[in-house]
């Protein structure tokens, strides 16, 4: 490790809390006239560079009915190739390279990712340029990649995680995208080789600079890669679109759902509320984030009890999603009796009623802090995963100072604003229950 | 880390009779530790299936001596650490990083757990729990591909002390007790059996103190475990798992002789990477099955084994073993096209072992082999795990051994390899489905399996089709066997 990384990170748990830097790499921004954007992060890992480009577009932009999940679909077309780049020949150079590349979708991004040695950077960058400015693939290869998408869907399909996830989103949502999962409702993955030419239209949108971020991080020196992607991605052109996202009416609920699996497996219940958008600013949805570690983490009360000296429940968890809309904030809980489900879910609820009632113990509140800013240097263990965690937010904010100011924000939350969240956001109108049980015998 | 210094350790220990200790310092500021033990689930006695992961998991998920788990968990909170533990057929891991701020306070209770553990019968009752509900949820119940990976070992292992899951047998498992679990620990958790890995920002002296610290296990023996051959597999086999679902998740393997330090390993690795790269598009079957004919979302070949393939794209170090099968994996697929699939994924193999790699096939395969190596070794956490297997199988560090038998391979030597090694016949197909009994019939019927498209296709698939749509698997009735889902691990 290079003395000043090595420096940085022992200094961020010691300094004052409000000179603490989390994300300890020196990194640098870059805008281009067209409107991309490239940020560079070297670390001392040796030979060894990460790519993300991170298009800041996802399911959250499919607003057409019957579109749900395309922008995923679309992540697996932009591996079809182009005129200069066929598929055989991208998947030769990144053979060449030895390198590791995949690509993900979420709500609100999709990122493509290629980890290689550093030799191999102006090969890689001259190629990922030419696929998101020269994209090709004829309506056959289409219907044939929609298929591999039905495929994904048809493994996935055997964990009740997913589908406890597609009624949550479906129940607890009327107008807003993230009604939808990231993967789509079925009906719609079996209609998507007809819509060829949507998908021709979601390229023109998105696919576009000012959509999207280039990150680098490792053996990399910025001044080269700048001029690398200067010369391979400045004459990319412009767009113009600009989605219009549904905003969600004001919550009605309390509402709920059951699911009856088919074969046997343990039941679940989830306890969803209404919650806030991502922030770097406002302290609710970092409050979540706080009150999400102290309620269910494994050292709280609840978790405690039900997992470790009672014994009735033997997954618990809670999740509070980065979105840049309102999204939820969610408890899952799987039960090892079909007769615990009626009284988890009311300790679950209980738990929430008491962030709202009391203030929570400063010391408490003090040691999740902590939990989160090692947990956070623990993840840096590489530069995949330092250009990986860059990305979550650089898809939030375009930028990954939001990391520091995030955690700053963490710094002045007090037991008092715990307080205040917990009762702006844990009421009935914003609740959604969702169990699911099993058919059969074990 | 070099061979010779992994191998100045390992026989200066033997000399000394002290527990084995790999080191890679380094400036960076976090510590990993991996705590192996050369023991596992193939020493798991007979009737008590899940001795070896129950113990393990009452190390690393039970309290200490002095502490209660829940004391544990609170004091490991707020450094965000947690230990986790890996049970394998003949090495268990103990695995945590630390930051280095925390790095006393947390070695002083991982070595507590260890070294001291609380065996306290509420830990047992839930761990025990936990396992039966992997085995019959997780697993079973929620994960076809990984249950069909699984039920493939199981068969091609059974009545072989590799013969039942890493966690154990859930009638087995209802029945052990502590005592069980003592003796176990009693018996293999050995200095004989420890190897010692430590990589980072540790202070000077520390890895001495560990080592001494670990010296307080009993110096032997080291587990002797005797391996027979697996039975020979006669013509092919099936196994089908009946299961409500809504496609067909098929894994076809065979035992092989190869593993790595054996002469053809670095031409298999050849022949399985240009086959099946795992999780990566550029392999033959991936190319075929799913970018030509949209089967389904990957195809992919493996000389080593490679759980929870679906959650990661690098397998994680320390299942090192003896024995090892080839193994085929197509993720799920519709079930009107499981058997064309199959059959496809079989006129490949057949297509691999007539015909080889060409001299072009051969060289790009070894050049991105050359080069991804280095990540799987990228974190210092994998490069020590890295490093314990290579003393397990006693070879160089592995990116020196792979790069180096690379550099001297000759495609011949690769394509002689997968003639000796590979094959269509005298093997294993497990497939996890709805409807078994239509999918017997179908499979031994040998009848054309004709796919329908939903695009046209080029001449030259069709034509391949025509002659995939009859590759006769020539099943006996004998041969295919169904097992309802709620059978299996029990």
């Amino acid at each position: 490790m290079r003395w000043w990384v090595t420096l940085m990170l022992c200094a961020f748990l010691t300094a004052p809390a409000s000179e603490r830097k989390v994300f300890p790499y020196s990194w640098d921004e870059h805008d281009f006239p067209n409107g991309l954007r490239l940020i560079t992060i070297p670390t001392d890992y040796p030979n060894v560079v990460a790519l993300y480009i991170v298009v800041q577009a996802g399911s959250r932009n499919e607003v057409e009915p019957g579109k749900s999940g395309f922008a995923h679909l679309f992540e697996h077309m932009m591996f079809r190739g182009t005129r200069n780049y066929p598929p055989e020949k991208y998947e030769a150079v990144l053979k060449a390279a030895g390198a590791s590349s995949n690509a993900y979708t979420t709500d609100d991004h999709t990122a493509y990712h290629t980890t290689f040695s550093k030799e191999d950077l102006e090969t890689i960058l001259a190629m990922e340029a030419d696929r998101f400015q020269n994209l090709e693939y004829s309506r056959d290869v289409f219907r044939t990649e929609a298929l591999a998408v039905l495929g994904e869907y048809n493994k996935n399909s055997s964990d009740p995680a997913n589908k406890l996830e597609e009624v949550l989103r479906d129940t607890a949502f009327d107008r807003h995208t993230y009604k939808h999962t990231t993967m789509g409702f079925l009906k719609d993955i079996l209609q998507m080789p007809e819509h060829y030419e949507y998908s021709r239209l979601f390229f023109e949108r998105y696919y576009r600079p000012e959509y999207t971020t280039i990150i680098l991080a490792g053996d990399i020196e910025p001044a080269k890669a700048k001029e690398l992607v200067s010369r391979y991605w400045g004459s990319w052109k412009r767009g113009s679109f600009r989605p219009e996202i549904p905003a969600e009416p004001p919550a009605n609920g309390p509402r709920s759902n059951h699911i009856a699996w088919p074969t046997p497996t343990l039941p679940w219940v989830v306890v969803a509320f209404r919650g806030p958008a991502y922030s770097d600013e406002e302290p609710d949805h970092a409050a979540l984030d706080l009150i999400a570690y102290l309620g269910f983490s494994e050292t709280s009360e609840l978790y405690q009890k039900l997992v470790i000296r009672e014994q009735r429940v033997d997954i618990l968890e809670a999740e509070n999603l980065r979105r840049v809309d309102p999204y939820l904030f969610c408890v899952w809980a799987r039960i090892k009796k079909e007769e615990d489900v009626a009284s988890v879910r009311d300790e679950i609820l209980a738990t929430l009623a008491r962030f709202a009632a009391e203030p929570v113990e400063p010391q408490r509140l003090e040691r999740v802090k902590r939990h989160l800013r090692y947990r956070f240097a623990l993840s840096l263990r590489d530069s995949e995963a330092v250009a990986a965690a860059a990305a979550r937010y650089v898809a939030l904010r375009r930028t990954p100072a939001t990391i520091d100011r995030l955690f700053a924000l963490y710094e002045q939350l007090t037991p008092a604003t715990i307080l205040a969240v917990a009762r702006k956001y844990f009421v009935d109108a914003g609740r959604t229950v969702i169990t699911l049980a099993g058919g059969g015998s074990q | 880390m070099t061979w010779s210094t992994a191998m100045l350790v390992l026989l200066a220990c033997a000399a000394e009779a002290q527990p084995r200790l790999l080191t890679l310092p380094s400036r960076s500021p976090l510590v990993s530790f991996r705590i192996v033990f050369l023991t596992g689930a193939a020493s798991d006695p007979a009737g008590k299936e899940g001795t070896a992961w129950l113990t393990a998991a009452m190390l690393a998920q039970g309290g200490s001596r002095q502490m209660s788990y829940q004391q544990i968990l609170e004091v490991f909170f707020p450094m965000a650490v947690t230990v986790s533990s890996q049970v394998d057929k003949e090495m268990t891991v103990f695995s945590a990083t630390t930051h280095q701020d925390n790095l006393e306070e947390f070695y002083r209770i991982f070595r507590s757990m260890l070294l001291e553990p609380g065996w306290r019968e509420e830990d047992l009752t839930r761990l025990r729990d936990d396992a039966v509900n992997f085995l019959r949820v997780t697993l079973r119940g929620n994960n076809d591909e990984e249950l069909g990976k699984e039920v493939l070992y199981n068969e091609i292992y059974a009545g072989h002390p590799y013969g039942h899951h890493n966690v154990g047998v859930v009638s087995a498992l209802q029945k052990l007790r502590m005592e069980d679990l003592r003796e176990f620990y009693r018996r293999h958790y050995t200095q004989a059996n420890l190897i010692i890995g430590l990589a980072g920002g540790y202070p000077e002296g520390f890895a001495e103190k560990v080592r001494k610290d670990f010296s307080v296990l009993p110096a032997g023996p080291a587990t002797a475990l005797k391996l027979p051959e697996p039975r020979p597999l006669r013509g092919r086999r099936v196994t089908l798992v009946q299961k409500e679902t809504r496609s067909v998740a098929i894994s076809i393997g065979f035992p092989i002789s190869v593993r790595r330090g054996h002469p053809d390993y670095p031409a298999l690795l050849v022949a399985q990477s240009w086959f099946g790269q795992h999780r990566m598009s550029g392999g033959r079957l991936f190319q075929r099955m799913r970018e030509l004919r949209g089967l389904n979302y990957g195809d992919y070949a493996y000389i080593e084994y490679f759980p929870r393939g679906m959650f990661q794209f690098e397998p994680d170090p320390n299942l090192a073993r003896r024995q090892q099968i080839f193994q085929i994996w197509i993720r799920p697929v519709e079930p009107e096209n499981a058997h064309f699939a199959l059959r496809l994924a079989l006129y490949e193999m057949d297509r691999l072992v007539r015909r080889g790699l060409s001299r072009d096939e051969f060289e790009r395969t070894r050049q991105f082999l050359s080069k991804y190596v280095n990540l799987l070794t990228r974190t210092k956490s994998a490069e020590l795990g890295y490093a314990i297997d290579s003393l397990f199988y006693r070879i160089p560090d592995y990116n020196s051994y792979v790069k180096q038998a690379l550099a001297r391979l000759r495609v011949e030597e690769v394509n002689r390899a997968i003639r000796r090694h590979l094959r269509t016949t005298d093997l294993h197909i497990v497939a996890v489905a709805k409807d078994c009994e239509r999918l017997r019939a179908r499979l031994l019927s040998d009848e054309p399996s004709p796919i329908r498209y939903n695009a046209p296709r080029p001449k030259e698939i069709l034509e391949e089709d025509k002659i995939v749509e009859r590759w006769k698997l020539g099943l006996k009735p004998e041969d295919v066997r169904i097992i309802p889902a709620e059978k299996i691990f029990e």
